[in-house]
């Protein structure tokens, strides 16, 4: 043990926490454990998929940007867009030459970063811009003030500070994630994850026998990932992640490809799979 | 890995689903290529060293100047008590783990810059954001670099299963740096003897353990812990940083001794 007393050379602000190491859930839970607001609870977060949407072109594109201008007088929205097949080449690339996870997030993460870009180009002309990291955890309430929309990187700004996976090396914290982390920080009204199937299947319905895949229109984030299906159309940590969501107690996964499900998701319709917490 | 997995890595990458167990079975195998492997990453805490100002500081900051010229060193800091002011304040006021987040980041931020003074004059910086692409010249130019150990997660940060505190702070921010750079170890510098099997400063019973697995540890679920809990399910995956040290910065010498190697805190490790 040490010969300095702790208490007689540290300067301390006195606070419910002072002195706590934050670890003792006995110690923290009494200071900590008020309902937690909605920052903006009028907020509407679509996700859209990068090679599941803006891979395809403009086949896809162009009419789900109509639809979501013709949602701009109705709903507020945070737009954040996915990264698609540039990500697994610049993944290829970095992990053959033996990069770790956190470098190869944040290379994949410029590919999310220039989908959106293109976007919100498409959308300048409605008075939408593209907005950095900082900006969307900063400024979102005036620009959307300001703006019917905005568009951003769905990857979370993790990169070098990225998880090591529990399997593999591609980064655990892609897309999905990063819009749903940031739909409950903001208690978000909905999350819409917009993608080229209809929802989630219990396999694969490209690969399997006609009929044999079954969509399932509302499922638990738990018994989801306790089912573990060889695919899904999001990201398993959100599954993983739901679980302790202070807001976003579902989300919807719908086929963007289909004119009028993103309309109709945003207005709280049920249009595709609703993953719910709890 | 082969040229035949090599290119069969390549393939899946383009065709399958990122989360397909033979896709990520087969990054496994791809080779770890280590970025700075002579640096050594230290955490200087907040609350344990840092907020008991020069008593404490200067001592430390002195081993560190003179270890810089034998050791490449990556030093994070801690937040300490203003953080808990403000995380029990924004608690209190009802937000959202993202908001304390960004505002227990500003205090390790400051933290950084208070040892970048009085390390200013040896030549050492303190970088952050984009300023770590230039942590090579520093290393190289000045044997050390600084910066603010919080994670830059901000309002993408994990939600805790009870109340709002963020689960990864400087403890874990500063493992990653030493994962994802493949440095040469990882040293807390805190102020205690090292990991207990209670908190030392409320518990006279507690007891000192020297070594430990992570698995052995998240086992014995302590109530209490010297390292932040998500951090040794972080170290289960570790491809690099498969060690950690946590040793006491309020005895002399002992940064010194960690940095040489010596076993003089309490060493976890992933397995």
């Amino acid at each position: 043990m040490t010969d300095l007393d702790p208490r007689s050379t540290s300067k301390d602000v006195p606070s419910a926490l002072m002195r706590q190491t934050l670890l003792d859930r006995g110690l923290v839970r009494p200071a900590t454990d008020r309902a937690v607001i909605r920052l903006l609870p009028w907020l509407h977060v679509v996700g859209i998929g990068g090679r599941s949407i803006i891979d395809r072109g403009r086949d896809a594109i162009l009419p789900l940007l109509d639809e979501l201008r013709g949602a701009f007088a109705d709903h507020r929205m945070l737009i954040a867009t996915g990264a698609g097949i540039r990500a697994r080449h610049v993944f290829g690339v970095a992990l053959d030459l033996g990069l770790p996870t956190g470098a190869l997030a944040a290379l994949a993460s410029t590919e999310a970063e220039q989908n959106g870009h293109l976007v919100a180009a498409l959308l300048a002309e409605d008075g939408v811009s593209y907005l950095p990291h900082t900006t969307v955890a900063r400024q979102l309430a005036v620009h959307l003030s300001a703006s019917p929309a905005v568009v951003s990187n769905g990857y979370p700004p993790y990169e070098l500070f990225e998880f090591p996976p529990a399997a593999g090396r591609i980064p655990p914290h892609q897309t999905d994630a990063g819009v749903f982390l940031l739909s409950d920080a903001y208690g978000a009204a909905r999350t819409v994850y917009v993608k080229d199937v209809d929802g989630v299947y219990t396999c694969d319905p490209a690969a399997a026998a006609e009929g044999e895949a079954q969509l399932l229109a509302r499922v638990d984030a738990a018994e989801l990932l306790a089912m573990d299906l060889p695919t899904l159309p999001i990201d398993r940590i959100v599954l993983e992640l739901m679980a302790n969501a202070k807001h976003v107690k579902e989300v919807q996964i719908v086929n963007g490809l289909q004119r009028g499900n993103v309309t109709r998701a945003l207005r709280g319709e049920h249009v595709g799979t609703i993953v719910t917490a709890g | 890995m082969g040229e035949a997995d090599r290119g069969a890595l390549q393939t899946m990458l383009m065709s399958r689903s990122l989360s397909d167990a033979e896709l990520l079975a087969a990054t496994d195998d791809a080779p770890d290529y280590a970025i700075l492997p002579d640096a050594n990453v230290l955490k200087i805490g907040g609350q344990s060293l840092i907020d008991r100002g020069r008593d404490a500081v200067y001592p430390v900051v002195e081993e560190l100047v003179a270890a810089r010229r034998e050791h490449q060193l990556l030093i994070g800091t801690g937040a300490g008590t203003r953080a808990r002011h403000l995380y029990a304040l924004a608690a209190e006021l009802g937000l959202p783990t993202g908001i304390l987040t960004d505002v227990g980041s500003a205090v390790a931020g400051q933290n950084a810059q208070i040892l970048g003074y009085l390390m200013a004059r040896h030549g050492v910086p303190v970088v952050g954001g984009s300023g770590f692409a230039a942590l090579p010249l520093y290393l190289e130019q000045s044997g050390a670099a600084i910066f603010a150990g919080m994670p830059p997660y901000d309002m993408w940060q994990h939600v805790p299963s009870d109340g709002v505190i963020p689960p990864y702070r400087t403890d874990a921010g500063c493992w990653l740096v030493a994962e994802v750079y493949g440095a040469r170890s990882m040293i807390y510098v805190k102020d205690e003897d090292g990991l207990f099997t209670a908190n030392p400063k409320t518990d006279p019973g507690a007891k000192l353990i020297e070594s430990i697995t992570v698995d052995e540890l998240i086992a014995m679920d302590l109530p209490d812990l010297v390292v932040e809990r998500p951090l040794l399910e972080l170290m289960r995956h570790a491809r690099h940083a498969t060690q950690i040290q946590v040793i006491n910065g309020l005895t002399p010498g002992l940064v010194t001794r960690a940095l040489a190697g010596e076993h003089v805190g309490t060493i976890i490790s992933a397995a």
